[in-house]
Formats: C-alpha cells, sequence, structure tokens
C-alpha cells in the first residue's frame, strides 16, 4: 500500500477549479479506501470506528472550504497525500492517530465539567487560552 | 469409461446393501441434496428489500443527516441539505457496508438513495 502510494508522481497543476476539485475527491476516496489498513496496523479497532476517521478526513478537507485558487488547492492535496503517506507506511506511532484524528482539536485533556464548575467564565475562558 | 461407471456402480451397490448404516451418513440430508451447492457463492445475492434497508440504515446513521426525513426515493444534496463532500462520504460508508470498491465515476453519478439502491441491487459482488 505505501509504496504504491509513493511510487506515484507529483501531477502537474490543476488547470481549472473544476480539475483541482476532482482531485479533491480522488484524494478522499484514497483517503476513506485506506482506513480499514490504517485501524488494522494503528489497532484502533477498539477506539474509534472507520465512520468517524471518514468524519475527520472529511471535517480536515472542509476546512479549507473556501479556498478557490487551484494552485493552493494543489499544494493542500500534496500535503494531504503525504501525511496519508506517512501514516500508511507506519511512519507515525499510535499516538499521533489517537491524539490527532480520534480525540480531535479538542485536546487530550478532555473538561469532563465536574472539576471547575464554581469558576467564573472569565477564569473557564483564561484557562483555555489568555486571547480573548 | 463404461468399464469404469459399471465397476463403481457395481462395488456401490453391496456396501449400500450390506450396511446401511454407512449409506444413511453417505446420503443423509447434508449430501443428498443436489439443489444445494455448499460452498458456492452462485445463489446469495441480496434481495431488494435488503439493499434497500441496509442503504437507508447507512444514510440514516450518517451525522448531519435527519434520520426521520430519510426515505428511498430522497436526493442528498437537494433532499437531505448535504455537499459534494457528504455525498462522497456518504458513497464510501456504503463501500465499506457492501463490501464493494465503486469506480470513480459511477462514484459520481450516485447522488440519491434511489440510485444507490439500484447500483448496488445490480452489482453481482455486493454482499
Amino acid at each position: 500500500m505505501s509504496f504504491t502510494l509513493r511510487s506515484v508522481k507529483v501531477p502537474p497543476n490543476s488547470v481549472s477549479l473544476e480539475e483541482a476539485r476532482h482531485r479533491v475527491f480522488d484524494f478522499f476516496r484514497a483517503a476513506c479506501r485506506s482506513i480499514p489498513t490504517i485501524m488494522d496496523i494503528y489497532n484502533l479497532q477498539d477506539v474509534v470506528a472507520p465512520s468517524h476517521l471518514r468524519s475527520v478526513v472529511a471535517a480536515e478537507i472542509r476546512k479549507h472550504s473556501s479556498v478557490t485558487n487551484p494552485k493552493v488547492i494543489d499544494m493542500l492535496l500534496f500535503k494531504a497525500m503525504e501525511e496519508l503517506n506517512n501514516i500508511t507506511e507506519h511512519a507515525k506511532q499510535r499516538h499521533h492517530i489517537i491524539g490527532q484524528y480520534v480525540v480531535g482539536r479538542e485536546g487530550l485533556l478532555q473538561d469532563t465539567g465536574t472539576k471547575d464548575q464554581g469558576a467564573s467564565d472569565f477564569l473557564k475562558e483564561f484557562y483555555k487560552t489568555n486571547y480573548f | 469409461m463404461a468399464l469404469k461407471a459399471a465397476l463403481l456402480r457395481h462395488v456401490r451397490v453391496p456396501v449400500q446393501t450390506l450396511n446401511p448404516g454407512l449409506s444413511l451418513t453417505l446420503t443423509g440430508a447434508k449430501w443428498g441434496l443436489p439443489s444445494l451447492r455448499w460452498m458456492s457463492s452462485h445463489d446469495d445475492h441480496l434481495s431488494k428489500n435488503e439493499v434497500t434497508e441496509r442503504v437507508l440504515s447507512v444514510v440514516k446513521s450518517f451525522p448531519k443527516v435527519d434520520p426521520s426525513t430519510v426515505t428511498p426515493e430522497v436526493h442528498f444534496q437537494k433532499d437531505l441539505g448535504l455537499d459534494s463532500l457528504d455525498n462522497v462520504e456518504i458513497v464510501m460508508a456504503l463501500e465499506e457496508e457492501f463490501k464493494l470498491e465503486i469506480p470513480d465515476k459511477e462514484a459520481d453519478k450516485i447522488d440519491s438513495t434511489n440510485l444507490a439502491i439500484e447500483y448496488i441491487y445490480n452489482h453481482p459482488m455486493a454482499g
């Protein structure tokens, strides 16, 4: 799997937005089809469902949905392909995958809500970030 | 060939007559039904109802979809308010559910539950 993906050459730039769009969908399909392999090599069966990983990949793509420049889309696709390659050839460890894609942006320390109930809103915001 | 058949018939007959217990096991329910081929994959294609039910359950379990709005004729983008990426995601979920690999050109055409049911029902490898 990893070597077949690696042997793919960097494609020429997309001529139009439509072509770039198609490439994004092709990448999404490739990523979805490699999810079973990924779950296998990182032992994710009891941590996450394939559908959740699919949604995470879709969410990562949707983050850049406002980009309309085909060159920028190509660059993002290149980075996405690089990331997928690294994951499928086991260049990462299990906690990378779990931290980045299973637990997600909320971070590993999830607030379960019991310990700082008495704190003011200001303090809660302050614990999260001092930029507000 | 004729000799072999005659010899086999000759050999087999005494076994059946002399040892009814053995003949019972050989021609019992497991081996005696010529219509049912064991370990053959010919007669296991899915029924239309089963395909419909499973396609609908996949669409209903999609997080952005309100399960009560899903019917067998619903269009993903017009009726359910999904975008093209969600559409691809649903098709990939269907691929996983039915253990298929739908080629990209055909996957692009699947944009409603009706088309998805039709495609999967006509696919010989759907399981």
